[in-house]
């Protein structure tokens, strides 16, 4: 039992700490916690389930497709929304909010509030420590851990990615070096959607879809990315895994009921005792 | 051309007098409403007051004040269920339960305001989302507090005095009007206080503000608990008033729902606000045959208010005159 | 026998970088006393630290004879100490006159104000050309009508010392001259001690009895406006920058 909800807290947590990779990406350079994120991961998580169910679609096709929606939705979201708003961070915050509910209330308008199966891609799994772990559930934490080598590798080789860290570290400098804030910020959101995207679909064919889907594991991210207080790649991996286990094994042993309160719980105790965030980067 | 004729204090107390009629208008109008209008409609009139309590409550802390809280369904929702259960389970009279779940809320909101309220940034809005889906959580699974998802029945009325009883629609409606015009009155009165011109400056320019010499943390702590303890208050007012809770009534819908209705009134103007909660409630009301769309409709709301004027109608109201001069 | 304010071994570091290095000066009441000094010289640091918004690393800051270093902004504004921004800062959405107004509730706070308040007000208003503008927009104003704002705020406090903060800059010389009257007035009516900091040498040398001229963090000279600008330390310090300013 411990090691059946040792996996599962591993997986959960890999998804968490995919959206939590392009928040903290997002919220470090434009100073918006985009909870949008959560309303890309449904509707990228609809559009791969109807690629497979209606277009046949091999899954590996459709999460590549639910990538480049989610990459598209953050694009247009960050270009003909918060850009608007340069320099109000409440109304960004605002419309952040805004977007998160509505998005997944379309999600309700366009295909009810039933949930959806979403088709089993790789069935059978293997024998780990006697448990029989499915190759779905692996695929998920292998994709995540490329994911986060190809994001690192990203943002330390290439010029984009250096540009990227520099803004992250003090914006004003950034641009009065030359680095273009716009592309900077367009790259961010993309690669936060693809993230949360690839997240959706991934979880998926283990958890199954529906519109309200987004609204724990956006929050869940959210923790990662505060307690982890901005900190590299690998924290935000580590905090996501972290979490996923912790939530996994609380809520069998400590309560289900309290699961996910117990999450918002530490970390609003946290934030009130450390208002500077557990590593002193608030 | 007419300016130039009358003095500025002349057409202060003008303004002042064309104000004042309006609101005696409305009062009386809301005084007559129940015997002249169908009960469905009395009905929706004690949500829309409550409604107006609520984000006038939240104009407080949010519009006047400063910081931007996404919690204040749940403290709508803590009063709600404290008076419910101060009367149903530890016997209280409501006229008891009622001021306690208010002072309870405010010794909440200020435990979490305190510390929260020194976060930098977008912190403490993020926790008081947070804060808001956890109070959410831990009434939706108290089931052998709250009886969770199966909703707390059976809640008394307030007890009757002097002959009057509050167990008719009518009568309900009469007792929250009341306490709304008290709390509405009563926030007018402090924002317009010396504490409001406090409230504003710390809004408009913290430093400033601690330049000046305002205890700049304490104030906003203050102005937190105080609209959350309304808040908190209205919650009791609607508990006794339908009589039965659900936890869904406080999730974070309902808080996202104030801040709308704020928005779209004028975040800052108090009957801004009001007026915006007057209006969502009709809305809600006119279409509670389709929720899904009712959320929508509020978040395209919202997003439409903050790109065409962010200060909301009263904003609108001001550009409106601001052409006429 | 304790000066009005005493700065003792006041030091400040960032990080690693020493902006106040052990400084000690005095200011009388009454006085009018100026700091200059080249840019990053430590000035405004120096002027942030009485007014509580650095703790400094070593040294302390003494006001009539209390020690204030390392107290909260608003609580060393309450002891009677005031001052002004470099940045524009205002409460826009108010008018001049509430402005005003909430510096003096921020001291003594009324539900009501008083009449004694707005009579307070009106004076004030007066006294720094501001009356006209009463009913105005504070965020309507231009940006030296929103210094003088802040300045007129200030003195809504009641202060005994007022820390003033680059306040000439920008302005015309026309407008500096109204200024320095206006100066010369607050402290010489009101008896407010006067601690300015500048970069419009004009301004200072006419206006201050003594000055302190810090570079790189510390004092390098003290005395009246004759003997600053006469002091061979001082002319190095600003070698290059003269033209700009003499």
């Amino acid at each position: 039992m411990f090691l059946q909800q040792l996996i599962n807290g591993i997986i959960i947590g890999a998804s968490y700490a995919l959206i939590a990779l392009g928040l903290n990406l997002i919220w470090s350079i434009t100073d918006i916690p985009d909870f949008s994120q959560g309303g890309i991961y449904v509707i990228t998580a609809y559009v791969a389930y109807f690629a497979v169910k209606l277009a046949g679609f091999p899954f590996v096709l459709s999460l590549l497709l639910a990538m480049v929606v989610g990459a598209a939705m953050a694009f247009c979201i960050e270009r003909f929304l918060y850009r608007r708003f340069t320099g109000h961070g409440r109304i960004q915050l605002l419309c952040a909010i805004a977007l998160f509910f509505l998005l997944s209330n379309l999600a309700i308008l366009f295909w009810t509030a039933k949930t959806k199966i979403f088709p089993s891609y790789l069935p059978g799994g293997l024998t780990l420590f006697g448990l029989m772990v499915s190759y779905q559930r692996i695929v998920v934490l292998v994709v995540a851990l490329a994911l986060f080598v190809a994001v690192y590798l990203f943002i330390m080789r290439t010029k984009i990615g250096k540009a990227i860290r520099a803004a992250s570290q003090d914006r004003e400098a950034a641009e009065v070096v030359g680095i273009n804030i716009s592309t900077v910020n367009s790259a961010v959101f993309m690669i936060g959607g693809a993230l949360s995207a690839t997240a959706a679909i991934l979880i998926s064919p283990l958890y199954s879809v529906f519109p309200t889907m987004g609204d724990l594991p956006l929050l869940k991210s959210l923790v990662v990315v505060i307690l982890g207080g901005f900190g590299s790649v690998a924290g935000v991996l580590i905090g996501g895994l972290g979490l996923g286990i912790v939530e996994s094994l609380g809520g069998v042993y400590i309560s289900a009921a309290y699961q996910h309160g117990f999450t918002f719980f530490v970390l609003i105790l946290v934030l009130l005792f450390f208002p500077k965030g557990l590593f002193g980067r608030v | 051309m007419t300016d130039t004729v009358l003095t500025k204090k002349q057409r202060q107390k003008r303004t002042r007098t064309r104000n004042l009629i309006i609101i005696a208008v409305v009062l009386a109008l809301l005084a007559i409403l129940p015997q002249v209008t169908s009960d469905y409609i009395t009905y929706v009139a004690v949500l829309a007051i409550i409604y107006a309590i609520l984000t006038g409550s939240y104009d407080l802390t949010t519009g006047y004040t400063g910081p931007l809280t996404f919690c204040h369904g749940a403290f709508y929702g803590i009063g709600a269920y404290a008076s419910a259960l101060l009367t149903l389970k530890a016997g209280f009279p409501f006229w008891v339960a009622f001021p306690l779940s208010g002072i309870m809320v405010f010794i909440f909101a200020a435990i979490i305001g305190y510390p929260g309220l020194r976060l930098q940034g977008h912190y403490f809005a993020v926790t008081t989302f947070f804060f808001g889906h956890f109070i959410y959580l831990v009434i939706l699974n108290s089931v052998s507090l709250t009886n969770g998802p199966m909703g707390l029945r059976n809640i008394p009325p307030p007890e009757g005095f002097l002959g009057i009883t509050f167990t008719s629609l009518n009568s309900s409606y009469y007792l929250i009007f009341i306490f709304g015009v008290i709390a509405v009155a009563f926030l007018y009165f402090l924002v317009n206080s010396g504490i409001g011109k406090i409230l504003i400056s710390i809004r408009e320019n913290e430093e400033l503000s601690q330049a000046i010499g305002v205890n700049t943390a304490l104030y906003k702590v203050l102005a937190f608990s105080i609209g959350a303890g309304i808040a908190g208050l209205a919650g009791s007012l609607f508990a006794h008033f339908f009589r039965l809770l659900h936890p869904t009534t406080f999730a974070w819908m309902t808080s996202e729902m104030v801040v709308i209705m704020a928005l779209v009134g004028g975040l800052g103007t108090l009957i801004g606000p009001i007026i915006g909660a007057g209006i969502v409630t009709l809305i809600l009301e006119l279409m509670r045959f389709a929720p899904e769309f009712r959320f929508i409709i509020w978040s395209v709301a919202l997003i439409a208010v903050l790109i065409i004027e962010p200060r909301g109608l009263m904003g609108l109201v001001r550009r409106i005159q601001g052409g006429k001069k | 026998m304790s000066a009005f304010l005493e700065v003792k071994n006041l030091r400040k570091e960032f990080g690693g970088v020493v902006a106040v290095d052990d400084n000690t000066f005095s200011v009388q009441q009454g006085e009018r006393l100026g700091i200059i000094g080249p840019n990053g010289a430590g000035k405004t640091t120096t002027f942030n630290m009485i007014a509580g918004y650095f703790k400094p690393t070593a040294g302390t800051i003494e006001y009539e004879g209390r020690k204030i270093s390392g107290l909260k902004p608003h609580k060393i504004s309450q002891m009677g100490i005031g001052r002004t921004f470099q940045i524009a800062r205002a409460f826009g959405e108010m008018t001049v006159y509430d402005h005003v107004l909430t510096g003096l509730l921020a001291h003594h706070l009324h539900l009501r104000p008083t009449a004694e308040q707005h009579e307070r007000v009106e004076y004030i208003l007066e006294l720094t050309k501001l009356a006209a503008f009463r009913d105005n927009l504070v965020k309507n104003l231009t940006i030296a009508s929103q210094r003088r704002i802040v300045l007129a705020t200030a003195l809504g406090t009641g202060p005994k010392l007022l820390l003033l903060d680059e306040l000439m800059a920008g302005l015309t010389f026309v407008e500096i001259d109204e200024t320095l009257e206006e100066l010369r007035s607050i402290n010489e009516k009101m008896g407010i001690t006067l601690i300015v900091v500048e970069h419009v040498m004009k301004a200072i040398m006419q206006l201050c009895q003594r000055i302190i001229v810090l570079n790189y963090g510390k004092i390098i000279a003290q005395g009246t406006p004759k003997e600053v600008a006469n002091d061979k330390t001082v002319i190095e310090a600003y070698l290059g920058e003269e033209e700009t300013y003499a």
